[in-house]
């Protein structure tokens, strides 16, 4: 198990270089100059100020050269200055908290919601439940986000008056409450459906029916037969689902003002800010690797018939 | 979903409450939301604001934006009002000058910065040397172009030659002398920027840390914030030597989408915010009484490339701007949230207002009679703008009038990231119109026609080159009395509309919104509101 986890984390390694290369590139292929988009519309900086930046940034360099002054700041642990001047790894020390809480808020909805759902469903197979989940969760996958982060926020925060309309202000839970909900509504339907078919599968198997013959509480069968083999496929959508409720919320804290990563990230690219870009999604390439390698660790907790060992 | 009448977005505020306190921050909330009543007396007024991100970004005068919370912690030398537009000394006691290029600024006494210390004349020549700098990347830099020395410092290749300004000099701690590299009546004016606001000493070890840890000596104070902070807290200032400011303070919420300000605000989470488009339209339509028009000192026009030989002829430039139907632009696109221009500057600036201008009319007649007289247009035409969901569409209506109106068939647009056009502006590969936004860094008209049209001048996207132009700019520059720079500078808009290297549109408007508990509500003068004079319950 142990060798196992440290070849993983060795074959991480060039994973992240090249993934900061290639989007180390493609900020740099963007039309436009950063250094000219600083001084706002309508607005110029002058020569002197333009080549004191360019010097500062080491934007007068070509790219490979760029790249290599970037390498070398990782390295010792420096993720570089955006170009105002601000400390990336302080500015991403900032952002991580409240995209965590974001993030892991939205997870747990998700994973509550979906998971019971589906159970719910795959047990009353055919059923109203059921065809109202279905119908429910095909609803949700053909409404874009904006539109239900809108309606939510005017509808319950505004008109309501039951949340904060966005703002971190008043702190974890109220705050994050609302975007957290809507964010998890994109992952429910999936983890919903699979949880369903899953269920569904296992609910006739041989081992429940012996269970039954048992004579063991009906909630019992479900919660520790029916719904304990049925997670594993699930799992791996969930810990997928955490990597993207953390990445993926650039929109949703857009629209709840809402200072995390997605935050930066957005502010990054439309200013042209490299080492911003290259820092933070390098961050979340990161954490995407961390989380598969935790679900194949959980996997075989779950079902001890798949070997990690076996997996070379 | 638009149609939320005042009082219920006022009642929704204690329900707001609701799931806070059921989730675990009851005391705490309850505890703040009776503390803000009970004191809400007349000498510990607060009320928040909504903000873009930007106006927080950099709060050191080098590279303020005169926006209105740059006003709130900087008092420059002389104030313009936002709505007489009448200039007023503020911390200088007098501007004066007898040929317009060496000038003397004397300073009243009792005026200090937050820290206590005084502000002297050395604070404004250290403000300003720091500025000048090249070094220092502040992106005000080239404000500082009219002080005599700042070629020296800012040379176009190698080392600067000198690290201060030769033409400001410190007398004694009252009094400046100021040399400018070009005789400019307007200095007054130019002074009334944030970007010429004093710096105490010490601010330049730490120029990064200072803008957003500023020690200013505008009405309001602040402890400073961490770049991406949502909540700035702003103090009264007591020690302010100026009008002190109404409210004890001011808490700043900063938005990184501007969109949700305006839902902030229904929430009644926010007091006051500058509104415009879509937001200001319902704004308008929900809360009328609590709008102030705000008449931004800009302009959006249309350029055309004089350096393309096919937009050489006047009489096809006339032809375009005639077919523009600036009125229904105006109406239905803009939902009235601007004013159709019917000369350069808006009436809010000193010159401005409505000036003579035939080709700002609109005439589909005579707009085809000119593209006849012109010679006709052949083959397709590409329109320019900067990404900008406002600019698009009324790029696209544009495209439509000129299809319409003067029957050129294959007219096409492109939006194109802001940096990027502007670079084709100076590579001279932007061959079409571009539909632009030029705002005057101070409220003349002057400076308007001077940054569009001066040759050289960094907004100067047409290549429009004219003596005639440069004459009058030159006599406005250099006249004694402030009336004839007026009418001088008016002269010089006047010629550059007749040769029509721009075809003005129209000036935008936007809307301070402010909840009912606020009176007293006015614009600055480059937009906003007069934080220190908003009175709070």
């Amino acid at each position: 198990m142990t060798g196992y986890v440290i070849r993983r984390l060795v074959g991480m390694v060039p994973v992240v270089l090249g993934t900061t290369l290639l989007i180390f590139a493609a900020v740099y292929a963007l039309p436009g100059d950063p250094i000219k988009a600083l001084a706002g519309p309508g607005r110029v900086l002058s020569p002197s100020v333009e080549d004191a930046l360019r010097e500062r940034f080491h934007l007068d360099q070509p790219l490979w050269s760029q790249y290599g002054h970037y390498l070398g700041g990782l390295v010792r642990g420096d993720l570089g200055i955006d170009l105002q001047g601000q400390e990336v790894s302080a500015l991403v020390a900032r952002a991580w908290p409240y995209t965590l809480q974001l993030g892991l808020t939205a997870w747990a909805i998700m994973a509550v919601v979906g998971i019971s759902l589906g159970t719910f469903a795959g047990m009353r197979q055919g059923g109203t439940v059921d065809w109202v989940v279905l119908t429910g969760t095909t609803v949700v996958v053909g409404v874009p986000y904006f539109v239900v982060a809108y309606v939510a926020q005017i509808l319950l925060g505004v008109n309501l008056g039951w949340f904060p309309t966005s703002g971190v202000r008043e702190g974890w839970p109220a705050s994050y409450l609302l975007p957290a909900a809507v964010l998890a509504l994109f992952g429910i339907p999936e983890l919903v459906r699979l949880t369903r078919a899953s269920i569904i599968e296992n609910r006739y198997a041989d081992y429940v029916d012996t269970a039954i013959a048992k004579g063991l509480p009906h909630r019992m069968i479900v919660v520790r037969h029916i719904l304990r083999n049925s997670l594993v496929p699930v799992v791996s959508v969930l810990g997928l689902s955490l990597g993207y409720m953390v990445s993926g919320t650039v929109l949703i804290e857009g629209i709840f003002n809402i200072p995390g990563l997605g935050y930066v990230v957005f502010n990054g690219i439309s200013q042209q800010n490299g080492p911003v870009v290259v820092g933070v999604c390098s961050l979340l390439v990161l954490v995407y690797l961390m989380i598969n390698l935790l679900v194949d660790i959980v996997y075989g907790l779950l079902d001890p018939r798949i070997s990690l060992a076996g997996r070379r | 979903m638009t149609g939320i009448p005042a009082s219920s977005v006022r009642r929704t505020r204690p329900g707001q409450r609701r799931v806070a306190a059921a989730l675990a921050a009851v005391s705490m909330v309850v505890v703040a939301a009776c503390a803000g009543q009970s004191s809400a007396t007349d000498g510990d007024q607060t009320f928040s604001v909504g903000i873009p991100t930007f106006f927080v970004q950099n709060l050191t005068p080098g590279s303020s934006g005169s926006s209105y919370v740059d006003y709130a912690i900087w008092s420059p030398l002389t104030r313009v009002d936002g709505q007489s537009g009448k200039l007023e000394m503020l911390v200088a006691e007098s501007i004066e000058s007898t040929d317009n290029v060496n000038w003397t600024v004397k300073l009243k006494s009792g005026w200090t910065f937050h820290d206590g210390s005084p502000v002297t004349a050395q604070s404004f020549a250290d403000s300003w040397n720091a500025t000048a700098l090249g070094a220092n990347a502040l992106t005000g830099n080239a404000s500082m172009a009219i002080l005599a020395g700042y070629a020296a410092m800012n040379p176009p290749k190698g080392k600067p030659a000198a690290k201060e300004l030769s033409g400001v000099k410190v007398v004694d701690d009252s009094t400046l002398t100021v040399t400018l590299a070009e005789p400019n009546a307007l200095l007054p004016y130019i002074l009334s920027a944030t970007a010429f606001a004093p710096l105490p000493s010490g601010a330049t070890k730490d120029l990064k840390k200072f803008g957003t840890h500023p020690i200013g000596n505008g009405p309001f104070k602040t402890s400073g914030w961490d770049t991406g902070a949502q909540d700035i807290k702003l103090e009264r200032y007591d020690g302010y030597a100026g009008t002190k400011a109404t409210a004890a303070e001011v808490d700043l919420h900063v938005y990184q989408q501007t969109g949700a300000i305006y839902t902030d605000f229904q929430a009644g989470t926010i007091d006051l915010a500058l509104l415009d488009g879509a937001d200001l339209s319902k704004a308008k339509k929900d809360t009328p009484e609590q709008v102030v028009d705000v008449q931004y000192p800009a302009v959006v026009y249309l350029s055309f490339p004089l350096y393309d030989s096919r937009f050489a002829n006047p009489q096809l430039r006339t032809a375009i701007s005639m077919a523009i139907d600036r009125e229904a632009i105006v109406k239905s696109l803009l939902a009235g949230n601007a004013k159709t221009a019917t000369g350069l500057a808006p009436p809010t600036l000193t010159g401005g207002g409505e000036a003579k201008c035939d080709g700002c009319a609109y005439d589909p007649q005579q707009a085809k009679a000119a593209l006849q007289a012109a010679g006709g247009w052949n083959g397709p035409m590409t329109l320019y703008t900067y990404q900008d969901p406002t600019n698009e569409k009324v790029l696209q209506a544009i495209a439509n009038q000129l299809r319409t109106n003067l029957g050129i068939e294959k007219v096409t647009f492109e939006a194109q990231p802001i940096a990027q056009l502007y670079e084709g502006f100076a590579g001279k590969s932007i061959k079409g119109p571009s539909l632009l936004y030029s705002g005057s860094p101070y409220p003349h008209i002057y400076a308007m026609a001077d940054q569009m049209f001066s040759t050289g001048a960094p907004l100067n996207v047409t290549g429009y080159d004219s003596k005639s132009f440069a004459g009058s700019l030159a006599r406005a520059a250099s006249s004694k009395d402030p009336n004839s720079t007026t009418t001088f500078a008016k002269q010089a808009a006047d010629q550059a509309l007749a040769d029509l290297p721009v075809a003005p549109l129209y000036w935008p408007l936007g809307g301070l919104v402010h909840s009912d508990k606020l009176s007293g509500v006015v614009p600055e003068v480059l937009g906003g509101a007069r934080l220190s004079v908003v009175k709070a319950g």
